[in-house]
This record gives structure tokens, C-alpha cells and sequence, in this order.
């Protein structure tokens, strides 16, 4: 079974994605402290990483950034799913390595499609 | 080894080696011989048994012997000598090997020598011989190759002239074969030119066979013949000629540019004979090479060979030895042409002035080698120059003359001017002038030059008729004489013993007398040409008519000045006239002062002034009686007075008797006295009459016609000021109407002329910038903007706009200035061409607006739109995700609930937001209002903390809050909670888990200050003074949510208070935020 990581400081959208992901048969790992996001990713070894970007002490777009300069982590796929909406952010957030940017508001069903499409990649 | 005779060394050897043999094997046939013959019985013995003849056999025994053995030997010798002469032979081989060579034209062979022998003698000579011979031959070769190559024929002929060879150049040049020459006569082909210049010993030197140069004419085989250079050589062998070597060269070209030197000659020849000067050459030694006949004629034939200087001055030195700028030492000094001018003297003794042009002949390498001289005989022209220069210095006296008399009108600087010249001009000692004095009959000295005053004084006064000059001032003739000395004519002694000689005295003629006469003397003994005494006679006449001029002009100057003094009278009239009407100010009163003057000045005994109104009725606005009401309208029954008559003709009317003349009405205002003349003069502008003023007199009176134009310009003079005072009251109001309006409007106008130079500027303009434009008149209007308070930036703007409406468009532009309080607005300009009704441009108007709110407005919607679009995106993901998810099914009943509150909480954010936005809204708009109320600390505090107890659980924050004993404030409750909650959550939000707040309140003088105080993050110091600012997020708010508007709705609320807010703050120390109010709520 695929695991995915999700980090988010508004505990409402970790409940939403972690319901919607299991339900879609994915293991979920809600992290809500971005500090220890870093460090259950490790343990983990996710297939997928889903970040916040807006969040205190780290903010995602760090967090994107350092997995994707990690050696052992560089290769997990990682969403941004942001309420930053504008084209710069998006540019940004694609530059520092997210294969998707996804704006709130969002819709699960969809996300589940895109989170089942990028497991598929990595484990076909 | 030794040199010896080769057949002796032969010898030699053959003995030498013929004795090494000879002497064992004789030794061998003794000791054979004596064995045979000690063996001689045996011999005996057998001779004895029968064998008879045994010496006989015994001689032939021996010589069978010997005769091997001496062949042997001799072989043996003859080898060895040859052995040991092996480097004998191969020196002979050596020369064999040579002589084969030899044979077969090979002469580069060098045969070796083995030995120091004869043979080898013989070998060096053979080595000599071919190297000299392929010496020879490379030689003979290259000479061929030469002769082969030559671009010039070359022929060699044996001594019977006959051709031997000719080389392939002369093939070529002929046309002829080689081999079909040879053997001819070589001249069959080339024809001396018996014409041609020679040297004078060329057949001397042909006969001895020298070698010669001469010109001949060829002719080819194709029949054309052209002339030729030939050089011949003579091929001598023992001293005797067998032959001769000739080369040909083209001579074509040479013979052009002969006949074309000779031409050249003869033409130069024509030339130098067909001038008319003469014309020398001259050599370095001043020695005459040659002239052309006209100097032959002129100094004779002989002059060939002769000295020029003898020739020309008949000196026996040349002319620079005598002082003389000699042209032929000039030329061969500077080799350069030199023209001079001699004086020379015929032998008739007459003088005569030639011009000498001298010019190098150079040669080939520019060195001077004779001198050519062009002699040309200019006595003329001398002459006539001399001549020339006389009349001129006459010429230049007399302008300069007639320069004073004209300049001046001051008889004392022209009389003395005039003496002076005629001075300088005669060349003479001194001279006076003496004036007539008509009533005496006598003359006196008034001027005069080198002479004493003394002797002036001497003189005194001379009767007319008496001496010279009064002889000159009775006849009016000039005298000169030579010497006065010995003059018949003059009688004062005085005069003939002052030491002067030269003396004339000419007189001073005006138009119908004699003025006077000047006196000129000189100390020398003078004749005056009829020239000069033509000349000294009329500068006597000019001078004369000068001063009866001046005379003239004086008078003239008299009446003219009475003249002036009466115009002066009249013009200053008019001018208190014109003053009156000039000024802009009061028409009325100034109408009443000229209707005065004019009553003054035309002596008028009453005078008024009416004008038309609007209506066409002519209302009187002056008149020189104070009775009439002013303005009253007169004539408004339409009768015709004389006024309206000469509105009608547009010209004066003169009425000289009223009570007689019927045809006009006379108003009641002045039918009073009875008046006998009248004059009424309209006002008219254009085809516009605009009103009328009258002259009444009691008595008879008449006008000329200068008096009527007088009249007339006088009312032009008044219509005009009247039309002027209509349209500058009519302007004044305008100005005012739209002074006002540029004054009133909030945006600034300033106005420029097409220099960019400030005109003028509106108060908002001067409020704004702090440019006055009185002070800053003349300035360009960038340059003031620029300077003032270092708005660059808005001065570039400007002159872009500028630049733009100067030529014709218009532009827009916006710039931040700082203003003259040193705020930063945004300004708006808007340039425009001001154009005058021809369409030119005269300047520009520039309106500056203050878009600083609507820019704000602008960016704050913005703001808006960005911010809250981005913070309703975290609700809205509850909202909709999780409504998505419930109606998908995906949630179980149990969870459904837990979906549904959290999508409610975050309606109640979105919907919180909604409040803060609305309350910006009504804060910008001046909408929100606070409602005071007595707010009673302790429950205000113990809900606000109830209202934070879950964020402060949720983040383990520990908080201590001390009322300071304080009862209660005037305050809005709900307001000071909201802002209190801000800032609370602002300390919760902006620290980490387990941080620390506490709130103090405590009490000033009439206010209370409330203070939270946390030990967060702290806020960066860059961020701090923006903290109150709508929308601003700092550092922090890159990854902290929120809108930036919460203090900015604190600060605000605070304000509506009449309290503040200040935040403390230091990075990673904590921050603490006071909030100040005032205890009995807002004034």
C-alpha cells in the first residue's frame, strides 16, 4: 500500500485528506508541526508528500525545497497544496520541485485522482 | 721522393732488381759449375766410356740452365721495376683517361696527380688548360646570352664591313633571318645620316678606329625607315682592325624632342625678339652672353661680352659695389626671380627709369647658371606716378578739409583745422588768419601758427588795401611770392625782416565778399606752382562758404528754436490731454479733465461730453459745468442737434451763428445762456461712432482747419481711451471670474511662456511647492521644481510635458513630489499648449493633481482583492472540500458531525473577515461610530480572557493579567475587546508554544494604559513603523496567515477614542504593545 505524508497546520484539512486518501486505499501520515515534518518524512519513506505552504516555524515552500535537495528524499514526488493562489507563487513553488500546485480551495475527489496518478508513476 | 728522370728511375729499378736476382742464382751456377767441374772425372770418366763429346755436353747442360734462369730473372726485374713504378703508370692512365675527355668536349675533366714527377707537371697543365678553357667558354657563353638578350640590335662585321652575326634584337628589328644577312654589307641596312650633328673629330676617330657614335636612318625589310643611334666598335686583334661591333638604338623619340628643343628655340628666339623690352642674358661674371635686338639697339651692337654695369651705367663695378641693388647678384644668391627699378641716364643726359626683371636659367641639377634680365623703360609711368602721388597728397589735404568743414559747425576748430592742413599740406613754417572787420575797413589776426603771439600783437591791425594781405582782401586774388624779402610789394618793414621768405596769402571768399585771408610763410626761400596756388585758392572758397554755412545755420538754429519753444507749449498741452486719458482708472473724472483742457485750451465757454450707450442714446458723461446730473440722458426725444449731425457725417460741424441757424434742436440743458458758435466733433471708432463732445462759445468764433484737426485727433484720442475702459472693464470682470476659479480649484495650474518660464501659479500651486512665482519669475519652471525640496523627479516629468505642450500637444505624465511640509504625494500632470487666436503657441499650462488617495485607493482595492482572496482560500477549503466529501458519501454519520462544525467554524472566519473588511470600509469612509459606555474593568478582562482561554490552551501560553486597581474607563466595550483580542492573538500567533503574556493596566494623569507584553518572536525593526499600516504583513507574514488589517482597525478604533497604540518591540526578545486611553472616554 502507498504512503503518502501530509503537512498542514489547519488540523480540518489533514481529517479531509487523510479520510478521502484512506478511503482511496492510501496510508496516510498527517504531520500538523512543519518543524517535524523533515523527520517522520525520513522515517516514513512516503511515496508522496503533500505540502501546506502558509504554515508557522516552516513554511512549505523550505520544506519542498530541502527534500528536493536531499539525496534519499529528492525522489518522492511532492504537492504543494496552497491558498497562495497567484502565478508567481506557482511559478515559485514549481521552480523549487513540486510536481503539482494545487490552490484552496480544492476538491478531495480530485485530489485523490492526482495523488493516485503520481503513485501510480512511482510504483506502476 | 726525389724527382728523377723517369727512364732513369726505369733503369735504375731494372738494375737494381736485375743484380737482387742475378747475384744468388750466379752464386748458384758457380756453385754448380765447380761441382760440375770438380766432378770432372766423372766427366772424364764418362767422356772416357764412350760417351764422347762430354764438355760439349757439359756446355749444353749449362746452358740449358742458364738460359731459363736469365729469362726468369729478366721477367722478374722487368715486373718488379713496373711494380714499384705502378704510380707511373697511373699518371699516364690519368692522361689518357684526359686525352679521351678531350676528344669528346668534355673540358670539365681535372686529371689527379699521383707524383711529384714531370708527369705530374704535365697533369697540372692539362688541369690548367681545361679550366681555363671553361673559363673561356661560361664566358663566351654569357656574352652570347648577353648579346642574345640585348634589347638593342647588335651586328659585328668583319673589315670589309660584311655582316658576321647580328643578334636576335636586330633579327627582330630588320625583319631579315639571320642566315639570310650574313656575308651583306651592313650598309645595305643602315644609312648614315649625313645630317645629323657630329663631333668635330668623328672621321678622325672612325679612320682610327675609335669608337664612334652617330645617327642613322635604317630601313627593315617591311620598307619603313626610322632614325637610329648607332655606336660602333672596333674589334682590334695585333693592333690591326679585322672587324667592327656595332649597336643600334631607336632614335626616334630623341629626334621628336630634338626638333621639338629646336622648335622650342626658334619660338623662344621669336619671342625674345618680338618683345619690346630688352631682354640680356647675363653670365656670373656680369658679362652680357646675349640680347635681343631691341637691347642691341638700344646700347649698341658691341655689348656681347661686355659688363652689364658698363653697358647700362658705364661703371666699371658692378651695381651693388656702387650701392645699387644689383637684380644679377640677387638671382644667383637667392636663385630665385628679382625686380628692381634703376635710374639710368642716356648719353643726351636725360634720366630714364627702367624696371629690371631678373629670373634664373638654371641647369639640369638647379644651380644658376646665367641670369636672364627683361629691362622695360617705365620712365612714364614714373612719372605719372609721381604725378599721381602729388595730386593725391593735394587730393587727401583737400578731403581732409572738407572732412572739418563738414563735421564741424564751430568756426574757432574749423579755422584752426583748416590753418593747420594748409600747413602741413604747403609744407610750410607757419600762417594766420586774418578776419575783416567790415565796419573798421581793417583786418585782424585771430588765428595763427609758428609765429609768436607778440608778433601777432606787432602786427595789429591792417588797413584794407595796405600790405599783402590787405591787398588780397581788397582784390580777392592770391599772392604768393618767393622771397618776401625782396618783395616790391611788401611794405612792412617789420614783415621784411622777420626772417621769412616763402610767403602767399589767399583769400577767404564767401558767397558775395571777401571774409578774410589766410597767411602762410616758410622760413626758405618757396616758389608755388599754379597748382598749389589753384588749390590754396580753393580751400579759400571752401572754407568761405563754410562759415557764411555756419552763419546761416546759426540763424536757422534762432528760429528754429523759437519754433520748438512754441510747439513745446502745445505738445504740453496735449500731453496733460493724453495723461488724463491714459490713465485706465477713473474715465469719468478723466473725461471731465480733458473736456477742461480743451475748454482752456480753445477757449470755449462750455463743453460736454456725451456718449452712446448700448441703446444708441447719447448720454452725457462730462461736461464742463457741474450742474447737469451725470448720466442723465439727453436727447431722448430724438430731435437733431448738432451732435447728432456730426455723428452723422463722421466729421466736425461748425455752427457759427445757433440762434440764426434753424436747422438744429438745442437741448434745454444748455438753452440757458444763448450761445452764438458751436463745434461738434464725433468720437469714432472705425465705422463706430461711439459718442460726441461739443464747444460752445457765447461769442462768434471761427476754426481753421488746423484747429479742426486738432479737434479731430483729440477725440480720436478720446474714442480710443473710451473703447479701451469698456473693454478693460469688461476684461477686469472676466479676469476676476476666472481668477477666481484658478485660485478656488484644489489642483495647481501654473502657467509658463514658451521659455518654460513661470507666468503665473495658482495658491494651491504655491501651497504645494513652496514656489512663489513672484520670486521664482524667470526661473525655469523644471529648474524650480527641481530645486524645491529635490523633487528631480517631478522636474523631469514636467519638462517632458512641457516639451511636449511647447510643441503643440498635449501630454500627461505622473510623479511623486514632495511637498513644501515634506509630504510625498503623487502628482498628476497634465500639460497644455496655450495658443493665441492666431494659433501660435505663447506658452503652456500645466495642471498638477494630487492622485495620491486614488492611487491609495487604487492599490488598496488591490490589496484587498489579493489578501482576502488568499486568506478566504483556507475556509473555503473546509467549506467545500468537506461538503464535498459528505455529499460523495466518504463520511460516515459518526464523522459527519465533526465535518459539519468544522465547516461552521470556518464560516464564522470567512464570516469575521467579512466584519473586518466592512469595518475598513467604514473606517475609510468615515462610517464607523463607538458607542461609550462605562466599561468595568474586571468583567471586561475576565470575558476577554474567557474569550482566549482555548487559543492560549491550544498553545500552552501563560498569562497574567493585573488590573492595576482600576474600576472602570469610558470606552465602546465591545471595541476596546476587539482590540484587545487583536493584539492578544497577535502575541499568541507570533510566539512559540509555551510563551508568556502579561497584561498591565495602569493609570496616568486622566488616561489609562493598558500593556501586553509577550516574549515572542519579536518584530523585525524594519517592520516596525509599517505596523499600523492597511495590509501590511512583515517578515513574519510569509508564513504566517492573516490579512495585516487587524491593527490598522485597532489603531483606528483607538483613535475614534482619542487614545493610541505604540508597540515596543526587539527581534527574538518580545514585544510589548501599550495601549493608551482616555479614562473619561472621547472629547
Amino acid at each position: 500500500m502507498s504512503k503518502v505524508v501530509v503537512v498542514d497546520d489547519e488540523p480540518f484539512i489533514l481529517m479531509m485528506i487523510e479520510d478521502k486518501l484512506k478511503k482511496g486505499n492510501i496510508d496516510v501520515v498527517t504531520v500538523r508541526e512543519s518543524v517535524r515534518a523533515l523527520e517522520i518524512i525520513r522515517r516514513e519513506k512516503p511515496d508522496l508528500v503533500i505540502l501546506d505552504w502558509m504554515m508557522p516555524e516552516v513554511s512549505g515552500i523550505e520544506l519542498c525545497r530541502t527534500i528536493k535537495q536531499d539525496k534519499v528524499l529528492g525522489k518522492i514526488p511532492v504537492f504543494m497544496l496552497t491558498a497562495k493562489g497567484q502565478d508567481s507563487d506557482e511559478q515559485l513553488g514549481m521552480r523549487t520541485g513540486a510536481q503539482r500546485y494545487i490552490t484552496k480551495p480544492f476538491s478531495p475527489k480530485v485530489l485523490l485522482e492526482m495523488v493516485r496518478e503520481a503513485l501510480s508513476n512511482v510504483n506502476p | 721522393m726525389t724527382r728523377s728522370r723517369i727512364i732513369y728511375r726505369l733503369i735504375f729499378l731494372f738494375v737494381v732488381f736485375a743484380l737482387m736476382i742475378t747475384v744468388p742464382f750466379t752464386l748458384t751456377m758457380i756453385s754448380q759449375v765447380k761441382r760440375i767441374v770438380t766432378d770432372a772425372p766423372a766427366l772424364k770418366a764418362a767422356q772416357d766410356a764412350g760417351q764422347g763429346m762430354a764438355f760439349g755436353e757439359l756446355s749444353s747442360r749449362l746452358l740449358d740452365h742458364a738460359v731459363p734462369y736469365i729469362f726468369y730473372i729478366l721477367v722478374m726485374a722487368i715486373m718488379l721495376a713496373i711494380f714499384f713504378s705502378r704510380k707511373l703508370m697511373a699518371s699516364l692512365n690519368e692522361l689518357h683517361r684526359g686525352s679521351v675527355a678531350i676528344r669528346n668536349g668534355d673540358y670539365g675533366i681535372t686529371l689527379r696527380a699521383y707524383a711529384e714527377d714531370e708527369l705530374a707537371e704535365v697533369i697540372r697543365s692539362f688541369n690548367d688548360m681545361t679550366s681555363s678553357i671553361r673559363l673561356t667558354t661560361s664566358e663566351l657563353r654569357k656574352k652570347d646570352m648577353y648579346v642574345n638578350a640585348m634589347l638593342d640590335p647588335l651586328w659585328v662585321v668583319d673589315d670589309m664591313n660584311r655582316l658576321v652575326d647580328v643578334n636576335p634584337a636586330f633579327v627582330g628589328l630588320f625583319g631579315y633571318q639571320r642566315d639570310e644577312i650574313l656575308g651583306f654589307a651592313i650598309d645595305l641596312f643602315i644609312t648614315e645620316n649625313p645630317g645629323a650633328p657630329k663631333r668635330d673629330d668623328y672621321e678622325v676617330m672612325r679612320h682610327n678606329g675609335a669608337s664612334t657614335i652617330y645617327e642613322a636612318d635604317i630601313t627593315t625589310r617591311h620598307g619603313t625607315r626610322m632614325p637610329a643611334l648607332i655606336s660602333e666598335s672596333p674589334i682590334l686583334s695585333d693592333g690591326a682592325i679585322i672587324g667592327k661591333i656595332g649597336i643600334l638604338r631607336d632614335f626616334r623619340e630623341q629626334r621628336e624632342l630634338r626638333e621639338e628643343i629646336q622648335r622650342s628655340r626658334d619660338y623662344v628666339e621669336t619671342v625674345i625678339n618680338s618683345i619690346e623690352d630688352q631682354l640680356m642674358v647675363i653670365d656670373r661674371d656680369y658679362r652680357i652672353v646675349s640680347a635681343n635686338h631691341i637691347a642691341l639697339e638700344s646700347f649698341g651692337e658691341k655689348i656681347i661680352g661686355e659688363p652689364c654695369h658698363a653697358v647700362a651705367h658705364d661703371s666699371p663695378e658692378p651695381c651693388w659695389a656702387e650701392g645699387r641693388e644689383c637684380p644679377v647678384r640677387t638671382v644667383f644668391g637667392s636663385g630665385t626671380a628679382s625686380r628692381v627699378t634703376h635710374r639710368h641716364v642716356n648719353p643726351d643726359g636725360q634720366a630714364r627709369y627702367h624696371e629690371i626683371v631678373a629670373s634664373p636659367i638654371k641647369d639640369l641639377s638647379g644651380n644658376v647658371v646665367q641670369v636672364i634680365e627683361l629691362i622695360r623703360d617705365v620712365s612714364d609711368r614714373i612719372r605719372h606716378e609721381e604725378d599721381l602721388f602729388l595730386k593725391n597728397r593735394e587730393l587727401v589735404a583737400l578731403n581732409s578739409i572738407a572732412g572739418i568743414l563738414s563735421r564741424s559747425l564751430r568756426p574757432d576748430e574749423i579755422f584752426a583745422s583748416v590753418l593747420d592742413k594748409m600747413i602741413e599740406l604747403m609744407k610750410m613754417g607757419g600762417g594766420g588768419i586774418f578776419f575783416i572787420d567790415e565796419q573798421n575797413k581793417d583786418m585782424l589776426c585771430q588765428y595763427h601758427r609758428g609765429i609768436s603771439d607778440e608778433y601777432v600783437t606787432q602786427i595789429g591791425r591792417i588797413q584794407l588795401g595796405q600790405d599783402i594781405p590787405g591787398q588780397v582782401a581788397m582784390t580777392g586774388q592770391i599772392i604768393t611770392t618767393a622771397d618776401i624779402s625782396t618783395d616790391p610789394r611788401v611794405e612792412s618793414s617789420m614783415m621784411k625782416n622777420s626772417g621769412i621768405k616763402g610767403y602767399c596769402c589767399v583769400p577767404i571768399r564767401g558767397k558775395e565778399r571777401i571774409i578774410g585771408v589766410y597767411c602762410l610763410f616758410s622760413f626758405k626761400s618757396r616758389d608755388f606752382t599754379p597748382e598749389e596756388e589753384n588749390i590754396l585758392v580753393s580751400i579759400g572758397e571752401m572754407t568761405g562758404i563754410a562759415l557764411e554755412n555756419i552763419r546761416l545755420y546759426e540763424k536757422m538754429k534762432d528760429l528754429y528754436n523759437a519754433q520748438k519753444q512754441r510747439r513745446d507749449a502745445e505738445q504740453d498741452q496735449l500731453l496733460s490731454l493724453t495723461a488724463g486719458l491714459g490713465s485706465e482708472g477713473d474715465l469719468r473724472h478723466a473725461m471731465g479733465s480733458v473736456l477742461e483742457i480743451l475748454k482752456n485750451i480753445f477757449h470755449a465757454d462750455y463743453a460736454w461730453l456725451l456718449v452712446r450707450d448700448s441703446g444708441g442714446v447719447l448720454v452725457l458723461k462730462a461736461s464742463s459745468s457741474d450742474k447737469e446730473p451725470e448720466d442723465s440722458v439727453i436727447f431722448q426725444c430724438g430731435a437733431r442737434s448738432i451732435e447728432d449731425h456730426s455723428l452723422e457725417i463722421r466729421g466736425p460741424v461748425v455752427v457759427s451763428d445757433i440762434p440764426k441757424d434753424t436747422r438744429f434742436y438745442i437741448p434745454a440743458e444748455i438753452s440757458g445762456p444763448l450761445y452764438k458758435t458751436a463745434v461738434s466733433v464725433p468720437m469714432c471708432i472705425g465705422e463706430k461712432a461711439i459718442g460726441v463732445f461739443s464747444l460752445y462759445y457765447l461769442n462768434s468764433r471761427k476754426f481753421d482747419d488746423e484747429e479742426l484737426h486738432f479737434l479731430k485727433i483729440i477725440a480720436n484720442m478720446l474714442s480710443v481711451s473710451l473703447e479701451r475702459y469698456n473693454y478693460y472693464t469688461e476684461s477686469v470682470a472676466e479676469k476676476g471670474l476666472s481668477a477666481a476659479v484658478l485660485q478656488g480649484v484644489r489642483d495647481c495650474i501654473v502657467t509658463v511662456d514658451t521659455g518654460g518660464k513661470i507666468i503665473s501659479a495658482n495658491r494651491s500651486f504655491e501651497r504645494l511647492s513652496g514656489i512663489r512665482p513672484d520670486g521664482e519669475r524667470g526661473l525655469h519652471l523644471c529648474d524650480a521644481v527641481a530645486l524645491q525640496n529635490g523633487n528631480r523627479g517631478l522636474g523631469e516629468a514636467l519638462k517632458e510635458c512641457l516639451d511636449a505642450a511647447l510643441s503643440g500637444n498635449t501630454a500627461a505624465r505622473e510623479s511623486v513630489m514632495v511637498t513644501a511640509d515634506n509630504r510625498r504625494i503623487l502628482m498628476k500632470i497634465d500639460s497644455a499648449p496655450i495658443l493665441d487666436p492666431k494659433g501660435k503657441i505663447t506658452g503652456a499650462v500645466n495642471v498638477l493633481r494630487d492622485i495620491s488617495r486614488e492611487k491609495e485607493i487604487d492599490t488598496m482595492k488591490t490589496e484587498i482583492i489579493r489578501s482576502v482572496s488568499h486568506e478566504f482560500r483556507t475556509p473555503l477549503s473546509a467549506i467545500v472540500g468537506m461538503t464535498e466529501m459528505i455529499l460523495d458519501g466518504d463520511i460516515d454519520a459518526k464523522k459527519e458531525r465533526e465535518y459539519l462544525q468544522t465547516v461552521f467554524n470556518e464560516g464564522v472566519r470567512l464570516s469575521n473577515m467579512v466584519s473586518d473588511l466592512l469595518s475598513i470600509a467604514k473606517i475609510e469612509g468615515g462610517m464607523e461610530k463607538i458607542t461609550v459606555s462605562e466599561v468595568e474593568m474586571k468583567s471586561f478582562f475576565d470575558d476577554l480572557m474567557a474569550s482566549v482561554a482555548a487559543s492560549l490552551e491550544k498553545k500552552g501560553a501563560v498569562v497574567s493579567c493585573d488590573t492595576g486597581g482600576i474600576k472602570s474607563v469610558m470606552a465602546d466595550g465591545p471595541k476596546l475587546k476587539q482590540v484587545l483580542l487583536n493584539i492578544l492573538d497577535n502575541s499568541l500567533t507570533f510566539s512559540d508554544r509555551g510563551c508568556h503574556i502579561a497584561i498591565n493596566v495602569k493609570k496616568g494623569d486622566n488616561t489609562i494604559t493598558i500593556t501586553v507584553r509577550d516574549d515572542g518572536w519579536g518584530i523585525p525593526e524594519e517592520d516596525l513603523p509599517h505596523l499600523k499600516e492597511r495590509f501590511f504583513r512583515g517578515r513574519h507574514g510569509a508564513r504566517i496567515k492573516g490579512t495585516g488589517l487587524g491593527l490598522f482597525i485597532c489603531s483606528e478604533i483607538l483613535r475614534m477614542h482619542g487614545g493610541s497604540m505604540k508597540i515596543e518591540s526587539i527581534a527574538g526578545a518580545g514585544t510589548e504593545v501599550s495601549v493608551n486611553l482616555p479614562i473619561t472616554g472621547p472629547k
